[in-house]
């Protein structure tokens, strides 16, 4: 039933975008990047999306790593299929992590879990450098090890912290990842100038990080058999208090959605646990506990954090710095964020 | 120049891909179409200055009925009863629930803790949404007539053998595959919306929505997955299968079968999460087929409330 609106809208769109639209999504969002770079001058205030995919592509870096290790023991560029960390006639940097990083999975379920999301991560990268083409930033400096360890210390949970040391671990470590690249998506994904070739794709992954976040979160909830004080759920409390805290306040983007989380507390992010809800409000109703299996806030919406706050989790630096590197990156991150 | 003919036609292809619904396939078969005939080249035609895009609080409205219908069940499962009066607002439907439907009878606290969490986010999204059309100077559309007895047939046309009236408030393991009906449906749609909001307050808000169905959606599918691979009895999960699979011929395709090794809905080849159109929603919660002119059936009797409410493809 097309409408005259459609003909007349179908005729404009066949005459300007033949060529686009013949073409695949990964090459349709390099196409319509190209376009945009070679075409126009992006505005001084704007952020460029290439900046943006280039920034994403860093963190994706660092969960594609974090995740082959733990599954395979081996970086991405090692696998039987390997992935380029080098591109553009880049050089990577190195990554840094315990010898035989390979986790002894004892539950099949959580490395069948470990083995999905490593692939999928995987194919973030592959998707990204595909996408930006000849702009595209090698791999930085990635620290596994050191890392860990001062997280460790930030969030009270002990001195030291391997996340390859067990099926639980490897859960806390994943954990630490997923909500971050969810509210990295989140964040990005108003900045992003081409809202048809590149913007769905954002928010295609921002839906994956979210899904790959709620798997998690839902193990780990399960360990602990949905008890809030139990000994995982623990630490992801104080691991979320620790990023929120990393995080906030950011001196160059005053907090102006709500800070507050849906159980209440104050704070961009939280962990796995229980809060009282009234449910459709009738008096009558007796109260229910729900669990936090989303991480967000009291409108029970998603976080979004800026790319600042991104770089002061993922570096351990208080959003106010003004220089991101230490944490994962102890060198920084590649390209114009960073 | 270029850059304003650009962005109009940027907006020309946003919103055609939104009127028909089936995004770039349709766009690309009359391209091919043209490829064929470029020795008898048509006149180009001159776009016309109207705005081409739909207003920002449509895209809401058409969200804010996914909202209610995803709301009033988890409510009904969590509580035994619905959205509260005001929170239906005005001229609200009426909501079919099966006889004697009460709160699920939850085996472990930790189920009925993902019910409630559940319930109240979607409740709290139908505020949310509610207030942003409000404060976007529009007028946020009441619950519609929502039929949860619909269960029973989708179940049927899926194949789930021997499930003719398949109730998802019967035990805690239904209810699953009744939030898998919806979750990873309500994440699709917001892919698909979020780009085309004008106003970047509102796609943040809308990524936020999506952010969450997608939370759920991994704990939806993890749980159904995990609870087969546990207990050795993959009965659930084949119910999960036959809904994604139906849910792929209703909406074109944009499902990943689900099992331990494949929690994420995603196109495998880059991992990317799915997109539907309003189109492709439309014909999931109708629970109908065919193409243009759909307007109602299967969870919502009487059709959705707003300007987007039947199918253009």
């Amino acid at each position: 039933m097309a409408t005259l609106e459609t003909q007349q809208l179908d005729e404009i769109i066949v005459k300007t975008r033949r060529k686009m639209l013949t073409m695949g999504g990964a090459a349709l969002a390099a196409l319509a990047f190209g376009g945009t770079t070679k075409a126009e001058a992006q505005a001084p205030t704007t952020t460029p999306d290439q900046d943006i995919l280039n920034f994403a592509l860093n963190l994706e870096y660092l969960e594609a790593q974090f995740y082959n290790l733990a599954v395979s023991g081996v970086t991405i560029d090692q696998l039987p299929t390997p992935i380029p960390v080098a591109v553009n006639g880049g050089t990577a940097g190195t990554v840094t992590v315990k010898p035989s990083p390979k986790v002894p999975f004892v539950s099949s379920i959580v490395a069948a879990y470990a083995a999905e999301t490593a692939t999928e991560e995987g194919k973030h990268v592959l998707f990204l450098q595909k996408a930006l083409g000849s702009v595209a930033v090698s791999m930085p400096d990635i620290n596994l090890l050191d890392s860990f360890n001062a997280l460790a210390n930030l969030a009270g949970i002990g001195t030291s912290f391997d996340p390859f040391a067990s099926d639980q671990n490897f859960l806390i470590g994943a954990y630490i990842f997923e909500d971050v690249g969810v509210s990295a998506y989140h964040g990005a994904a108003p900045l992003i100038s081409d809202k048809t070739g590149i913007l769905p794709a954002a928010v295609g992954i921002h839906a994956v990080e979210a899904y790959h976040a709620g798997l998690i979160r839902t193990v780990i909830s399960a360990y602990d058999g949905g008890v809030s004080t139990g000994p995982l759920s623990t630490i992801t409390q104080a691991i979320s208090a620790a990023r929120s805290t990393l995080a906030n306040p950011d001196p160059k983007n005053p907090i102006t959605t709500p800070f507050t989380t849906f159980a209440g507390l104050t704070a961009d992010d939280q962990g796995v646990q229980t809060t009282p809800v009234s449910l459709n409000g009738s008096s009558t109703s007796p109260a229910f506990t729900a669990s936090t299996i989303g991480d967000t806030d009291l409108n029970a919406l998603g976080w979004s954090r800026n790319t600042t706050q991104i770089l002061a989790i993922v570096t351990g630096n208080p959003a106010t710095a003004t220089a991101f590197t230490g944490g994962f990156f102890p060198s920084g991150l590649n390209g114009t964020i960073s | 120049m270029e850059k304003k003919l650009n962005d109009l036609i940027d907006k020309a292809l946003s919103r055609r891909q939104f009127l028909a619904g089936a995004g770039t396939t349709a766009a690309a078969a009359l391209v091919v179409g043209c490829n064929s005939s470029t020795t008898t080249p048509s006149p180009t035609p001159t776009p016309t200055p109207t705005p081409l895009n739909l207003p920002d609080n449509d895209i809401l409205n058409f969200a804010l009925n996914l909202e209610y219908l995803e709301a009033e069940f988890y409510l009904y499962a969590a509580t035994g009863s619905g959205l509260s009066t005001a929170d239906a607002l005005a001229g609200a439907g009426t909501t079919i629930v099966p006889p004697n439907t009460v709160a699920v009878p939850w085996a472990t606290p930790a189920q009925a803790q993902f019910a409630a969490e559940l319930a109240q986010t979607e409740l709290d999204h139908v505020r949310y949404l509610q207030g942003a059309i409000t404060a976007n100077s529009g007028t946020p559309v009441a619950r519609p007539a929502i039929d949860f007895t619909f269960f029973g047939p989708l179940a049927a046309a899926a194949t789930i053998v021997a499930s003719p009236t398949f109730n998802p408030f019967a035990d805690p393991n239904s209810f699953l595959v009744g939030a898998f009906t919806f979750e990873d449906v309500g994440v699709t749609a917001y892919s698909g919306a979020a780009p085309l909001l004008i106003s970047n307050i509102l796609l943040s808000g809308a990524a936020g929505i999506q952010a969450t169905e997608a939370y759920h959606a991994g704990s939806v599918r993890t749980q159904i997955a995990g609870g087969a691979a546990n207990s050795g009895d993959a009965t659930f999960l084949n119910y999960a299968n036959k809904i994604s699979a139906l849910r792929a011929t209703l909406g074109g395709g944009n499902e990943t079968q689900l099992s331990l090794s494949s929690i994420v809905a995603a196109d495998p080849t880059n991992a990317i999460g799915f997109s539907r159109t309003t189109d492709q929603v439309l014909h999931i919660v109708y629970g109908t087929g065919g193409g243009a002119g759909v307007s109602k059936g299967g969870f919502f009797p009487n059709g959705l409330n707003g300007k987007i409410t039947t199918t253009a493809s």
